[in-house]
């Protein structure tokens, strides 16, 4: 921030950032190695507290990586009830989660819960570091409208927090207290009516100023540098390092049934991770 | 004579699915210069400005007969794109209506709708701020704008189309008197350079005496636009001296506190007259007391060395600019916030706090059964199905009448215009009796009628012996129903005492009837009593 609330450039030109992202995503879901995407997750959350403007909430991030990861985890080692290292059983009766419950499916759960914290954290600069407009310049020109919508929900994401401490605040003050999850309909129900609300007003305001018309043009221009061409490249080089691994016959998965065993690890692999760093390192 | 630039020729609309229009035959002519556009809540203005960008019907739908012509063209039929090039509308919450987060791509939206060349939006961006005076915001964030700066960046961004006529619904309802100062100058510029610029409001003090005309809308009729003095005594929410002028007989009616400073009958009619001694209760026991209160929204105080101490039956109004912690503190005062320092002591009982944007907490299919849910909720007998009924005293009825809306009782709350909203969240917040009743700007988007209802059930609560805590930009509702004014600046709180000398002239929060009568009364029903007596 060059000062108190003006706006410095995303350091990356936006279509740059966006095909990392893309290029961070593919990788963490071409293969559900544990190794790779644990890389995967270490490099984009590297790159994320590199970029990460000064103020800006991490806790909505940090909660839905727990949530990710631990559902994920969760599902798995409860639903799946194969594998040879049983650590406990729960009674056969119990529809879904009755069975033995396995070392090996909580591993798998694992890796499964590593997966999608790697692809949020890939996405996650999309939303912290750039602005809405950088998403909308990021787009090509045939998603423009996917952009703005993208771009608005954005906006909308802090009016949603907003309005759900209101009415929080409002329907506690009426005598309202959560208890159990129907209780939390008096906050919900008013949260998701007024955000419903806003979008409409929203949209109503966007075609009063002529959003609709046609062709749209762009404000910015953002040129490439040999940075940006580097990330990218960098970036769609990994992806594809990993998809050509793939076809190729590389043993790059990992399934820990019927016992556990360590994932394989290519060199080549670990380094098309690695290389998902670059932007970091221009940050620092 | 100039030509107008809108014409509207017997038109009746209703939305979809209405029994009854939001507008009933309709005829009226714009032309350049600024149209005060006034009237009750929910009485069509709002209809009315989204008419002329073809929002309506376009945009919502519902039936409409009757013909409009807005820069030549049809509203009714040509796309609004196009005519968001002749016609800028600035909606009334500015949060709403952001796109982007920063204040230059979001002046150039409307340009990237349009296709407009890269080469030519810069310069029409620069023009744009420039005509409002706002360039040295340029590469600010929205979120770090203060409300009248944002209004403007919303003002800017349907200029940057150049738009003939420009339309803006309640622009000043949610920013302090800095801000609206600053909305109503740019308004003013505009119209100084040959534009059309139509302005719905409330508070109509400032924009009265320099409009070019005034229109009234209510219950969907509009009247005028004509010069404003030969309206003015039709308004059914007038400004203090309107009031005052017409309920003496004074004729012309003074728009302005100028104009009425020449009735020298009045003011000598006044001079010398004692004031009426504020209440004593400020000397009586307190039951909200706050002491050496620091407070912030995060683990930073924005508030420090807070003391405060509120009687039973004691209305406090608290004043300052947007931003200046005044949420803050009632949120702290409520328990919704934990001190930073410092303590908080509540009265024994309920304490009822509404929120900015209460109409967000109606969720319920009628307004009697918001009411009724409170006050089951907080154990009072007089909710529709209670022991008592809702005819008691303290039942439904009597909270929904003090606000005006036995008539609206059995209608979806969110149906209601804004200001109806505001009255239906607030019946729904004070409803069984508090002891304890904090108000974020209660008035926002209300009529006077609305008021003047808030402002007796404020008198009722503290007849009853609560503790009311508001905070308000709004002068006259201070001045009629606060103990006391407090100045909440710069994390401080300063006394400015009771209404007669926080709202007399000379003071920052002074009241067009306190500017009126310097040492005199600062309300329309004080000056009054003060005449007649």
């Amino acid at each position: 921030m060059s000062a108190a609330g003006d706006l410095d450039g995303p350091g990356l030109a936006p279509r740059a950032w966006l095909v990392w992202s893309i290029a961070a995503v593919s990788v963490a879901v071409l293969t559900n190695n544990p190794v790779y995407r644990g890389l995967v997750a270490l490099v984009a959350l590297n790159v994320l507290l590199a970029w990460l403007p000064p103020g800006r909430n991490r806790k909505p991030l940090a909660i839905a990586l727990a949530v990710a990861a631990i559902m994920a985890a969760l599902i798995n080692v409860l639903a799946s009830h194969t594998g040879a290292d049983v650590l406990l059983r729960f009674p056969e009766g119990l529809p879904l989660v009755g069975g033995p419950i396995t070392l090996e499916s909580l591993a798998f759960g694992g890796a499964i819960g590593l997966g999608l914290v790697a692809a949020l954290l890939a996405v996650a600069p999309l939303s912290l570091v750039l602005e809405p407009h950088d998403v909308v310049d990021a787009m090509p020109a045939s998603m423009e409208r996917t952009g703005i919508a993208v771009a608005t929900s954005m906006n909308l994401v802090s009016g949603i927090g907003r309005t759900f401490v209101s009415v929080r605040d409002a329907q506690q003050m009426r005598g309202w207290r959560p208890r159990g999850l129907r209780s939390w309909n008096e906050v919900l129900v008013p949260v998701v009516l007024t955000v419903i609300e806003d979008s409409v007003l929203l949209a109503e305001a966007m075609e009063a100023r002529g959003f609709g018309a046609g062709r749209r043009t762009s404000y910015s221009r953002h040129a490439w540098t040999r940075w940006d061409v580097t990330v990218a490249g960098s970036a769609v080089a990994a992806a594809a390092l990993f998809a050509v691994m793939r076809l190729a016959g590389v043993a790059m998965d990992w399934y820990p049934y019927p016992t556990l065993a360590l994932p394989p690890i290519h060199p080549l692999l670990v380094a098309g991770s690695i290389a998902l760093v670059l932007p970091a390192l221009r940050r620092r | 004579m100039t030509a107008p630039l809108a014409r509207i020729d017997g038109v009746t609309y209703w939305y979809p699915g209405a029994v009854t229009p939001s507008l009933r035959d309709v005829t009226l002519e714009m032309e350049p210069g600024v149209t005060l556009l006034a009237g009750s809540s929910g009485g069509g203005k709002s209809t009315l400005l989204r008419l002329l960008d073809g929002l309506v019907p376009q945009f919502h739908g519902g039936r409409i007969s009757g013909r409009a012509e807005v820069a030549g063209m049809d509203p009714f039929r040509t796309a609004i794109p196009r005519l968001a090039t002749h016609v800028g509308l600035v909606f009334q919450d500015v949060e709403t209506q952001s796109v982007y987060g920063s204040v230059e791509r979001e002046v150039a939206f409307g340009l990237e709708n349009l296709g407009v060349a890269r080469s030519l939006m810069h310069d029409r961006v620069d023009e744009a701020l420039n005509e409002l005076g706002i360039e040295g915001l340029r590469r600010r964030r929205l979120a770090t704008l203060s409300g009248g700066e944002r209004q403007l960046v919303q003002l800017a961004a349907v200029l940057v189309l150049r738009p003939e006529l420009v339309a803006l619904d309640e622009p000043t309802s949610q920013l302090d008197p800095g801000g609206a100062a600053a909305v109503v100058a740019a308004c003013l510029k505009l119209a100084g350079s040959g534009k059309a610029v139509v302005v719905a409001e409330h508070r109509l003090e400032t924009l009265l005496p320099r409009a070019d005309r005034l229109l009234i809308v209510e219950k969907g009729e509009a009247t005028g636009p004509a010069a404003s003095r030969t309206l003015a005594a039709r308004l059914t929410s007038p400004p203090p001296v309107v009031e005052l002028g017409a309920a003496l007989g004074w004729d012309p009616i003074p728009l302005s506190v100028g104009e009425a400073r020449g009735r020298m009958t009045l003011r000598s009619a006044l001079a010398g007259t004692a004031l009426a001694s504020p209440p004593a209760r400020a000397d009586a026991e307190p039951t909200l007391v706050a002491l050496a209160l620091g407070a912030g929204p995060g683990r930073e105080a924005i508030l420090e060395g807070i003391d405060l101490a509120v009687a039973a039956g004691e209305v406090i109004a608290l004043v300052g600019p947007n931003g200046s912690g005044k949420t803050t503190l009632l949120r702290t005062l409520a328990g919704l916030l934990a001190p930073l320092s410092g303590t908080v002591r509540r009265p024994p009982g309920r304490t009822a706090y509404l929120p900015q944007n209460p109409g967000a907490l109606l969720h319920w299919p009628t307004v009697r059964a918001e009411v009724d849910l409170t006050l089951r909720r907080t154990g009072s007998s007089g909710s529709s199905d209670g022991p008592d009924g809702p005819d008691g005293p303290d039942g439904a009825d009597a909270i929904l009448s003090s606000f005006g809306l036995l008539g609206l009782a059995d209608r979806y709350p969110r149906d209601l215009s804004a200001g109806e909203r505001q009255r239906a969240a607030l019946a729904a917040t004070l409803a069984g009796s508090p002891a304890l009743a904090l108000l974020d700007e209660p008035t926002r988007g209300m009529d006077l009628a609305a008021r003047r209802g808030l402002g007796a059930a404020l008198r009722s609560l503290s007849r009853r012996g609560s503790a009311v805590v508001i905070a308000t930009h709004d002068v006259d509702l201070a001045a009629e129903v606060a103990d006391r004014v407090i100045l909440v600046r710069d994390g401080r709180t300063v006394e400015l005492g009771p209404p007669q000398r926080a709202c007399a002239a000379g003071s920052a929060f002074a009241t067009q009837i306190g500017s009126l009568f310097p040492d005199g009364p600062v309300t329309v029903a004080g000056a009054l009593a003060q005449v007649v007596r």
